[in-house]
């Protein structure tokens, strides 16, 4: 199994298919609108990333009912939303702890 | 720019092609249709990205085919099971090395055989100081005169009666139909 941290772009693709199965375009805008523009994923990086994460079971494809075109969409499995989980508390808690530290070292540098 | 992705898409794995490629063509033509609207530069950094993206996913999927492809066969080898993907590479390489063993009397082997090679070194040494020196002394020795036309005529004419060989070896092959066996099942029933 892959193993916790994640990388920038699979964390956003894996917060993208956390709201809802998404199709590539799909997930490609949804990236980029989640990051403010900041991440751009090319098609060649999102589908490395989704081949990964097929092979770790941490997500699963299926073809869209909607539309004509019959297209294929992915969405988050349990044990990759529980994974998420993990990655986003483990982030939550690095945040923190940077907060903390940044608020410490600003107070010594007033006084 | 579309040809050019296709013709990029030719640098992936054949598997991996057969598997996304179609998406990922679909995908490309949708964003590439969105960006086209942007302006000069938006197309060039959307075409530098998706070039630079695509060889470095080939690059990436082809080291991946082939660290997959030597742990497919040794998992296949070892379990007799249809190979299963799960795990990085880092992880299945470290499995395979754990679960590697070499035979128990291994290090006793190997022991034995540093001894005999120090005790036949010795005997050289004391066979070598035994005998007398009656050699006759060997003058300077001349080097000889190559000239570089006659060099490169004889590295030429080497390179090409390998090139031959290589090509006798492959023809005979194929003439003598031994290609064919590789895909030969003995088990398998001729069709009636």
């Amino acid at each position: 199994m892959r193993s916790l941290p994640v990388t920038e772009p699979v964390l956003l693709i894996l917060l993208s298919l956390a709201e809802q199965p998404r199709h590539g375009y799909s997930i490609l805008k949804d990236v980029q609108e989640m990051s403010d523009g900041q991440v751009t994923l090319c098609t060649g990086t999102l589908y490395g990333a989704l081949r990964r994460l097929l092979q770790d079971g941490w997500i699963d494809r299926f073809e869209e009912s909607r539309g004509s075109r019959g297209r294929q969409a992915y969405r988050l499995t349990p044990a990759g939303r529980r994974n998420l989980q993990l990655e986003v508390t483990r982030l939550t808690h690095l945040t923190q702890v940077a907060g903390l530290r940044l608020v410490r070292v600003n107070r010594e540098g007033e006084a | 720019m579309l040809s050019l992705y296709r013709f990029l898409l030719r640098l992936y794995p054949r598997a991996y092609r057969h598997e996304f490629g179609a998406e990922m063509l679909a995908v490309f033509r949708e964003a590439q249709t969105e960006t086209w609207k942007k302006g000069v530069l938006a197309r060039g950094m959307f075409c530098a990205r998706e070039v630079a993206g695509l060889l470095r996913g080939a690059l990436v999927e082809h080291l991946h085919a082939i660290a997959g492809s030597d742990l497919l066969t040794a998992s296949r080898s070892r379990r007799n099971l249809t190979p299963t993907w799960s795990g990085s590479p880092t992880k299945r390489r470290f499995t395979m090395r754990s679960e590697f063993r070499f035979p128990k009397a291994t290090a006793p082997l190997m022991a034995l055989i540093l001894a005999l090679i120090v005790v036949a070194i010795e005997k050289a040494k004391a066979i070598q100081a035994s005998l007398p020196h009656t050699n006759p002394h060997v003058g300077p020795i001349q080097p000889a005169q190559f000239t570089l036309f006659s060099t490169l005529l004889v590295v030429v004419a080497i390179t090409c009666a390998a090139g031959l060989l290589g090509w006798a070896i492959l023809f005979a092959l194929r003439r003598s139909g031994l290609h064919r066996l590789s895909d030969f099942n003995p088990s398998e029933r001729p069709p009636v």
